[in-house]
């Protein structure tokens, strides 16, 4: 290692300015992701379906829902015919 | 931050009425730096790319709801691109990490293809000890060399005071020259 601190971080700074450089992504990457951009593929939805915790979630989500409509269903018919 | 040389208060306001047009615009003005962000974080082009659209997607679909409370669009975006490349290494680290360095290397701006293979070359050891920094530390040196932010700047990304970010980096250089010295790689590079 070099002698002072100050000399170490001047040197490490070039390196990275060396290392880190901006890049340039090819055109027709840039074209794609505009294209994709604008319409989402169809393989990005598959993607997400592909997230099962989410999945179950939403899985979870609908069944709960539907056991609550069953329920409301259920309570009003019931209701309805004590009326009767 | 950027040069803007468009009127960007008026293109957000248009985009956020759902002007694709507008989004379009400010798509043409950040993606570049988007995916150098996102390259950087994950070493991998296929990935960058995918990781980049997803960005542009979420923030058309929540453009409505950026509203401009001190924090530029860029910022903005940035923060979204943290969040995404964030989910990615958290899924990822359940599978195989693929090196940077072993990664094709795209051309850096104004560079020829050899000095981008001898950059490769000589640069791999730094690019793989910046890979194994905290995130928020590979962050800070991304958007400092590679995008060229002010501490203030990055600040504003990384929702911290300039301080901060000023501490952060010299705390991450000092963590990277003993991390250089404990492997004997030489800073001056002989």
């Amino acid at each position: 290692m070099t002698m002072n601190l100050q000399d170490d971080f001047d040197t490490l700074e070039e390196r990275l300015a060396g290392t880190l450089k901006p890049v340039s992504p090819p055109r027709d990457l840039i074209q794609r992701l505009r294209e994709r951009v604008r319409f989402p593929a169809r393989e990005e939805i598959v993607l997400r379906f592909q997230d099962w915790r989410k999945l179950f979630l939403i899985f979870g989500g609908v069944m709960s829902g539907l056991l609550v409509l069953i329920t409301v269903a259920r309570a009003f018919f019931h209701l309805a015919r004590k009326q009767m | 931050m950027a040069e803007i040389d468009f009127n960007e208060d008026d293109i957000l306001t248009r985009a956020s009425t759902g002007d694709r047009d507008a989004f379009g615009r400010l798509y043409e003005q950040y993606v570049d730096r988007i995916f150098n962000y996102v390259y950087y974080r994950t070493g991998n082009i296929h990935d960058a790319e995918d990781l980049t659209a997803r960005v542009f997607q979420r923030a058309m679909n929540h453009i409505k709801n950026y509203t401009d409370r001190g924090v530029p669009f860029s910022a903005w975006l940035y923060r979204i691109a943290h969040n995404l490349v964030a989910n990615w290494h958290r899924d990822r680290s359940r599978r195989q990490e693929i090196p940077l360095d072993e990664l094709p290397v795209l051309p850096t701006k104004g560079d020829h293809p050899e000095r981008n293979l001898v950059r490769s070359q000589e640069q791999g050891a730094l690019l793989r000890l910046i890979r194994r920094l905290p995130p928020e530390r590979q962050t800070l040196l991304i958007l400092k060399f590679v995008e060229n932010m002010s501490n203030a700047e990055i600040g504003e990304i990384m929702g911290r005071s300039e301080g901060a970010v000023k501490s952060l980096y010299h705390r991450t250089l000092l963590s990277l020259r003993d991390q250089l010295g404990d492997q004997n790689i030489n800073l001056e590079g002989e």
